[in-house]
C-alpha cells in the first residue's frame, strides 16, 4: 500500500511529520509531496497517505476536494494559471486569458492533447501592481501582454 | 514584484539592498538585536510594550496585538503556540509578500519576540501555497536562523527555546481566517471554527495559540528598538505607526507604498500612484481589499485609517487600494466580486453557502441585461441575511462590497435594467 | 444548577449545558419552547453551521446560536423577536435557494422539517428566480439507503453519525461553498449496521431508506409506540401502522435503552409481523398430517395427549421449552402450566453477533423476562429429549431447533405430545402434534424484559387478520382442560387485552 509513494517521498514525510505535535498536521505538506511525483494524487497514493497518518482514506480525499491546489485526477506537465480577480481584471486579464485559450486551443481548466499545459485562471495571486500576470507551476510571470504571454507558454516542455 | 516600495519606511527602508534578505546582510543594520534585548526582559513588559504602542493587527481585522498577546494563558500547563498568517489572498493585497521576499529576518524577529512574549515554545507560519517563491526565501532565513543558533533550543543564547515550522497552504482564501487557519494547519479542510472556544484558550492542536498577520510581526522589532513613543509619533493616535499600502487598478503607478496610517486616500492615489493612467478621471475606490466597500470619487478626502474609513462605511482592511476609472462598469466589478466569495466559501453556514451563490447569480443576469425592478432590492436584503449570523467573517466581507456598490453606484445597476444590456462600453472586459 | 429565562418563563438548568441541551435535558425543546435546528442532534457532536437556532441573549450584540452558547445564571434569552424571525427567515429561504421542488415525490414529504420550518418560520414566496444546483438524485449510497444529493442541505448530521456512532466514517462532505457534495468513496458504501439512522437524523428527503421507498405517505401512518424484538436491547420503537398494517419500525427517543437509534436488523424485523410465513390457523396432526382444527378440538386434543404422556410416564417426562420471544404474561402463565403438571422448563435462548453499541448478544426481547420468570438452560431438557426420557413437550417458538441447540426436529420425531404455539412455520411442525398460532408482541398487550431487567410494556399496533392467540390464552385453557387449580374457565378468543 505504501509503496505507492517512493522511499524518497515517504522519508520526507516522515521528517514533516516530526514537526508535529500531533501527525495530521503533516498532511498538507505531505500531500504537496506526494503531488510533486506524478502531478496528481490517485487512490493508491491517497490510501498510502490514509495508512500512513492512521486515518480513513475518505478524509484525505475530502480535503483535496476543498484545496484548489490538489488534484485527484491527471495534470498536464505545467499549470499556467491567469489571475482574473478584480485588480488583473481591471488592466486586462480577462482578454489575457482568451489569448491563451486560442493560442493553446483550450478553455481555462482543460489540458492540451499532448500534455503539456494546463491552463486555468485563478483568483489574486498577490502581484496586483503588477498586472495581468499568471502563475507557470511555482513561478510568478507578471505585467504582461497577451504576447509575452505567449511566449512563456510557448517554451515550456 | 519591485524589490521595494516606492515609498518606504522604517519596514522597508533597506529592501532595495538584496544583501538584507540574508542573516548577514540583517544583522549589519542591526538585525535581531531588538529581539536579544526582549529576550532579556519579562515576557509581560513586552505585551505592555505592545499594548502601549498601540499596534492594531495588519491583516485586515485591525485588532489591537497587545491585548490579544494578553488573551494567553500565563501558566497554561500546556504548550502554547505562535502562528504566523503568512496567507495573504485578500485581492489587491501584496504587502505581506514583499515583506516576506525582501524581509524575511526582519519577520523571523518579530516571531521571536512575540513567542517569546506569549511563551510560546513554536511558532507555524502558514503561507499561501501559491506564495512558493516567498515559501523558498522565508525557509532559506529560518535555515539561517537555526544555523546560527538564532532559533532552536536556545534562542540568541538566551536560554528560550524556540522552533519555527513553515506549512504551505493549498490554495483556499478561508485558510487566511484565524480558525479556518488552525484547521487547514491541523491538516483538515479549512473550515473556520465555531467560537467560543477562542484561539487563545484552543487554538493550534488545542493549544493555547495566537495568530497575527506577517506585518503585524514586522512592527515589532522597531517597537522594541525605538519604544511605544516613538511608534505613536507615526500615524495617528488611534491608528498609529505604517502600513504598505497596495495600490493597484487603473493608476499611473501601480505598487506598495509605505505610509503612516491616516495619509489621505487622495493623497495615495494621486500623489503618490501618479493618479488615473490615460488622463480619465477616478470612479471608484475600493480602500482596503476587496472585501472593503467601495468609496465613490467625492470622497477620497478620507484619511486611511480605521477610525476615519468606519464614518465612511469602510475599513482599512489589508490597505489594498483599487482604483477603478470612470469608464468602469460598477456591475462588472461586482460580477468579479460575487464569483470570488461564492468561490471561496467554505460551504458551512446556510447564509454564506447559498447567499454568495445568489448573489454572484443575480449579478451575472443583470449584467446579461436580464435584470428585473426588485433584483436591486433582493440583493440588499440577501446581503443583509448575511451580516452578522455565521460562524465567521467571510459572509460578512461577501456582503459589504454588494452594499457598497448599491450605494454608491446604484445608477449603474439601474441603466443595466433600464437599457436591458450593459451600457458601459469601454468598461474592462468581464 | 443555574437559572435561566426564556420568553420570560424560568428554568432551572445543569451547568456546562448549551441552550438547547439544556432545554433538551427539560423535555421542553420544540414543545413549550420552540428553537428550530438543523444541524444539532442530542446525540452528535455540535456543528453549528445551519444557523438557523439563533435567539436573542440580552448582553450579547449579535444574535447567538442556541446550540453552541453555555448557559450561564441569570441569562435571558428570547426565541420570539422581530431579529429572530428575520434571522429564522433568512436562513429559510436561503436553503430553499437551491432546494428541489420535489415535494410529489419525496418520501419525507409529511415528516420534513424542511417543509415544517419553511411553513412556520419562513417566508411565503420563494424570490429566487436563478436555475437551481444541479447534482445526484437517486443514489445508490450503500445497500439500505437511496441519496438525493440536490435535497441536502448540508447540515452534516448524517457525516457526524457515521463518524460518530457505528465510527464507520463513509461519509464526508467534499468541495466547498456552494458546490459542497455529500458522498461516499466510490468504492466503499455506506453500509454498517445503523446505516438506516442516517434516513432518521435527516431533517429533509436526501437520506431515505430504500426499505420504506414509495411504499406509503407518512401522513397515513399512525405511529404506534412499541419495543423492537430483535434483541435483549428492546430499543424503543415507533410502529408505523396504515391499513392494519406495519409499515415500518422507526426509533423512539430512550436515553436509557437507545437513545434515538436503532440497528438495521432490528429496524427491520418489523417484517416478521405481516411475513407470508405465519402461522395464520390451529392444527392437530391427523392420518394425514397437520390439518386445520378448531381451537376446542385442538385443545381437546393436547390435553389428552399430555395427560396420557403424565399417566404412562409421570410428570417428569412432560416438559416445557419457554420462548424468549414471548411476553412475560404468556409466560408466567407457562410457568404455572407447568407447576400444575409438575414438570420442568427452559428457555434456549438464541445469540448473534453483538457490538458495543445497541445489539446485545441474546437475540430475543425477553429473555431475562423467561429467567425471572424461573426458566433456565435448555441442558438438562435437551438431555432428557435425546435420552428418550422426555416424552412430551409443550413448545413455545422454535428456538429449540438452533445448532446450539437440539439442531433440528428429528430428536422429537419419538415423542408422544409435542404442542407447538408459535408465531412462524418452521421445521419444528413436522414434529408437532398440535399447532396454535400465537401473535406477535406488535399484536396484543404485554411485558417484555430487557437485557438490563427493565420491563417495557408493548400495546397491540395492528389486530391479525387470520386467526392468532396470545399464548398465555391458550396455555390458561389447556391449563383447565387439564383440570389443574387456578386455571378456571378458559376465556373467549383472540383477546387483545392480556391476563395481568
Amino acid at each position: 500500500m505504501v509503496d505507492a509513494l517512493s522511499a524518497e517521498t515517504r522519508a520526507k514525510i516522515d521528517a514533516e511529520i516530526a514537526k508535529y505535535p500531533k501527525r495530521r498536521g503533516a498532511l498538507l505538506p505531505a500531500l504537496h509531496l506526494a503531488q510533486a511525483e506524478e502531478g496528481w494524487l490517485p487512490p493508491a497514493k491517497v490510501r498510502a497517505l490514509a495508512e500512513i497518518f492512521e486515518i480513513h482514506p475518505i478524509e484525505i480525499q475530502e480535503v483535496i476536494s476543498f484545496y484548489n491546489m490538489f488534484y485527484d485526477r491527471p495534470q498536464g506537465r505545467h499549470h499556467v494559471h491567469v489571475c482574473t480577480n478584480l485588480p488583473c481584471s481591471l488592466r486586462g486579464a480577462r482578454g489575457l486569458l482568451r489569448a491563451l485559450e486560442r493560442h493553446l486551443g483550450v478553455r481555462a481548466g482543460e489540458t492540451t492533447p499532448d500534455g503539456r499545459v494546463t491552463l486555468g485562471h485563478e483568483e489574486c495571486l498577490g502581484a496586483c501592481a503588477y498586472a495581468p500576470m499568471l502563475r507557470v507551476d511555482d513561478r510568478y510571470c507578471e505585467a504582461l501582454d497577451a504576447d509575452a504571454a505567449k511566449e512563456i507558454v510557448d517554451r515550456l516542455e | 514584484m519591485q524589490s521595494a516600495p516606492w515609498v518606504t519606511n522604517y519596514l522597508t527602508e533597506h529592501f532595495a539592498d538584496d544583501a538584507f534578505r540574508t542573516l548577514d546582510g540583517y544583522r549589519a543594520r542591526g538585525g535581531y538585536e531588538a529581539a536579544r534585548g526582549a529576550l532579556g526582559r519579562a515576557p509581560a513588559e513586552l505585551v505592555e510594550l505592545v499594548k502601549n504602542a498601540g499596534l492594531q493587527g495588519r491583516g485586515g481585522a485591525g485588532f489591537g496585538t497587545g491585548l490579544k498577546w494578553s488573551f494567553m494563558p500565563a501558566d497554561a500547563g500546556k504548550p502554547k503556540y505562535l502562528v504566523c498568517n503568512a496567507d495573504e489572498s485578500e485581492p489587491g493585497s501584496f504587502k505581506d509578500r514583499l515583506l516576506m521576499e525582501r524581509g524575511p529576518h526582519q519577520l523571523l524577529e518579530g516571531l521571536l519576540i512575540g513567542a517569546f512574549a506569549i511563551g510560546a515554545e513554536k511558532t507555524f507560519v502558514y503561507i499561501r501555497g501559491e506564495y512558493a517563491e516567498a515559501a523558498r526565501v522565508l525557509q532559506g532565513a529560518i535555515d539561517e536562523a537555526y544555523a546560527a543558533g538564532i532559533l532552536g533550543a536556545s534562542a540568541l543564547g538566551s536560554g528560550f527555546r524556540h522552533d519555527v515550522v513553515l506549512q504551505r497552504g493549498a490554495g483556499a482564501y478561508i485558510c487566511g481566517e484565524e480558525t479556518g487557519l488552525l484547521e487547514s494547519l491541523e491538516g483538515k479542510k479549512g473550515q473556520p471554527r465555531k467560537k467560543p472556544p477562542f484561539p487563545a484558550q484552543y487554538g493550534a492542536f488545542g493549544m493555547p495559540t495566537t495568530v497575527n498577520n506577517v506585518e503585524t510581526f514586522c512592527h515589532v522589532p522597531h517597537i522594541l528598538r525605538r519604544g511605544a513613543e516613538w511608534f505613536r509619533s507615526i500615524g495617528t493616535e488611534k491608528s498609529p505607526g505604517t502600513t504598505l499600502f497596495g495600490v493597484s487598478g487603473h493608476v499611473v503607478r501601480p505598487g506598495l507604498y509605505e505610509l503612516p496610517l491616516g495619509t489621505p486616500l487622495s493623497e495615495i492615489v494621486f500623489d503618490h500612484a501618479g493618479g488615473v493612467r490615460s488622463g480619465k478621471r477616478v470612479k471608484g475606490v475600493i480602500p482596503g481589499g476587496m472585501s472593503m466597500p467601495i468609496l465613490p470619487a467625492d470622497q477620497l478626502d478620507v484619511r486611511m485609517a480605521n477610525e476615519f474609513l468606519r464614518e465612511r462605511k469602510t475599513m482599512l482592511g489589508t490597505g489594498g487600494i483599487m482604483v477603478m476609472d470612470e469608464d468602469t462598469c460598477m456591475v462588472r466589478a461586482g460580477c468579479i466580486i460575487t464569483y470570488f466569495f461564492r468561490d471561496e466559501s467554505c460551504g458551512q453556514c446556510t447564509q454564506c453557502r447559498e447567499g454568495t451563490g445568489w448573489l454572484h447569480k443575480i449579478f451575472q443576469r443583470i449584467e446579461r441585461g436580464e435584470g428585473r425592478e426588485d433584483d436591486l432590492a433582493v440583493l440588499e436584503d440577501v446581503a443583509a441575511k448575511m451580516e452578522g449570523q455565521t460562524i465567521c467573517a467571510f459572509a460578512d466581507a461577501a456582503a459589504w462590497p454588494v452594499q457598497g456598490l448599491l450605494r454608491h453606484f446604484r445608477s449603474d445597476f439601474e441603466l443595466h435594467l433600464r437599457e436591458r444590456k450593459c451600457p458601459f462600453a469601454h468598461s474592462f472586459e468581464l | 444548577m443555574a437559572k435561566i429565562s426564556v420568553d420570560g418563563v424560568e428554568y432551572e438548568v445543569s451547568e456546562g449545558r448549551t441552550i438547547l441541551q439544556a432545554l433538551d435535558d427539560l423535555g421542553v425543546l420544540m414543545g413549550q419552547v420552540e428553537i428550530p435546528h438543523y444541524c444539532w442532534h442530542p446525540k452528535l457532536s455540535i456543528d453549528g453551521s445551519c444557523r438557523l437556532c439563533q435567539v436573542e441573549i440580552e448582553g450579547f450584540p449579535k444574535l447567538q446560536i442556541a446550540c453552541n452558547t453555555t448557559v450561564k445564571d441569570g441569562m435571558v434569552i428570547r426565541t420570539q423577536t422581530e431579529r429572530v424571525k428575520k434571522a429564522r427567515e433568512g436562513v429559510m429561504e436561503l436553503l430553499l435557494v437551491n432546494h428541489p421542488l420535489d415535494c410529489p415525490i419525496c418520501d419525507q414529504a409529511g415528516e420534513c422539517k424542511l417543509q415544517d420550518y419553511a411553513f412556520e418560520y419562513g417566508v411565503a414566496h420563494a424570490r429566487t428566480r436563478e436555475p437551481r444546483r444541479a447534482a445526484a438524485k437517486r443514489v445508490d449510497l450503500g445497500p439500505t439507503i437511496v441519496f438525493d444529493q440536490e435535497r441536502c442541505i448540508l447540515c452534516r448530521r448524517c457525516v457526524r453519525f457515521c463518524r460518530e456512532v457505528p465510527k464507520t466514517g463513509e461519509l464526508a462532505v467534499f468541495a466547498r461553498g456552494d458546490r459542497s457534495l455529500i458522498d461516499t468513496l466510490p468504492d466503499q458504501p455506506l453500509e454498517n449496521d445503523y446505516s438506516m439512522n442516517v434516513a432518521d437524523i435527516c431533517p429533509v428527503g436526501a437520506l431515505t431508506t430504500k426499505d420504506f421507498r414509495f411504499k406509503i405517505r407518512v401522513w397515513f401512518l399512525n405511529d404506534v409506540p412499541g419495543v423492537c424484538t430483535g434483541c435483549s436491547n428492546g430499543c424503543n420503537v415507533y410502529l408505523g401502522v396504515a391499513n392494519n398494517k406495519v409499515y415500518r419500525y422507526v426509533p423512539r427517543r430512550n436515553d436509557a435503552v437507545n437513545e434515538t437509534w436503532l440497528c438495521d436488523e432490528g429496524r427491520l424485523s418489523y417484517k416478521a409481523i405481516g411475513a407470508p410465513d405465519r402461522i395464520k390457523e390451529t392444527a392437530l396432526r391427523g392420518a394425514h398430517g397437520l390439518a386445520a382444527a378448531t381451537r376446542g378440538a385442538a385443545l381437546a386434543h393436547a390435553a389428552a395427549l399430555l395427560k396420557r404422556a403424565v399417566d404412562a410416564h409421570g410428570p417428569g417426562a412432560v416438559a416445557g421449552v419457554a420462548s424468549a420471544h414471548a411476553c412475560n404474561e404468556d409466560l408466567e402463565v407457562l410457568k404455572r402450566l407447568l407447576d400444575g403438571l409438575g414438570a420442568q422448563g427452559c428457555v434456549p435462548v438464541p445469540t448473534w453477533r453483538a457490538d458495543d453499541l445497541l445489539r446485545k448478544p441474546e437475540q430475543a426481547a425477553n429473555a431475562a423476562g423467561a429467567r425471572a420468570l424461573g426458566f433456565g438452560d435448555p441442558a438438562p431438557i435437551l438431555a432428557g429429549i435425546r435420552s428418550g426420557a422426555v416424552k412430551a413437550l409443550v413448545v413455545l417458538g422454535h428456538d429449540l431447533l438452533l445448532p446450539a441447540f437440539l439442531g433440528g426436529a428429528e430428536p422429537l420425531a419419538g415423542l408422544e405430545a409435542v404442542i407447538l404455539l408459535d408465531t412462524h412455520h418452521s421445521e419444528l411442525e413436522r414434529a408437532a402434534h398440535v399447532v396454535f398460532p400465537a401473535r406477535h408482541p406488535a399484536e396484543r398487550a404485554g411485558t417484555l424484559t430487557n437485557h438490563a431487567g427493565l420491563a417495557q410494556r408493548v400495546e397491540p399496533a395492528v389486530e391479525p387478520a387470520f386467526e392468532a392467540y396470545c399464548e398465555g390464552e391458550i396455555l390458561a385453557a389447556l391449563g383447565a382442560a387439564l383440570g389443574l387449580t387456578g386455571f378456571g374457565v378458559a376465556p373467549a378468543a383472540g383477546a387483545g387485552r392480556a391476563v395481568a
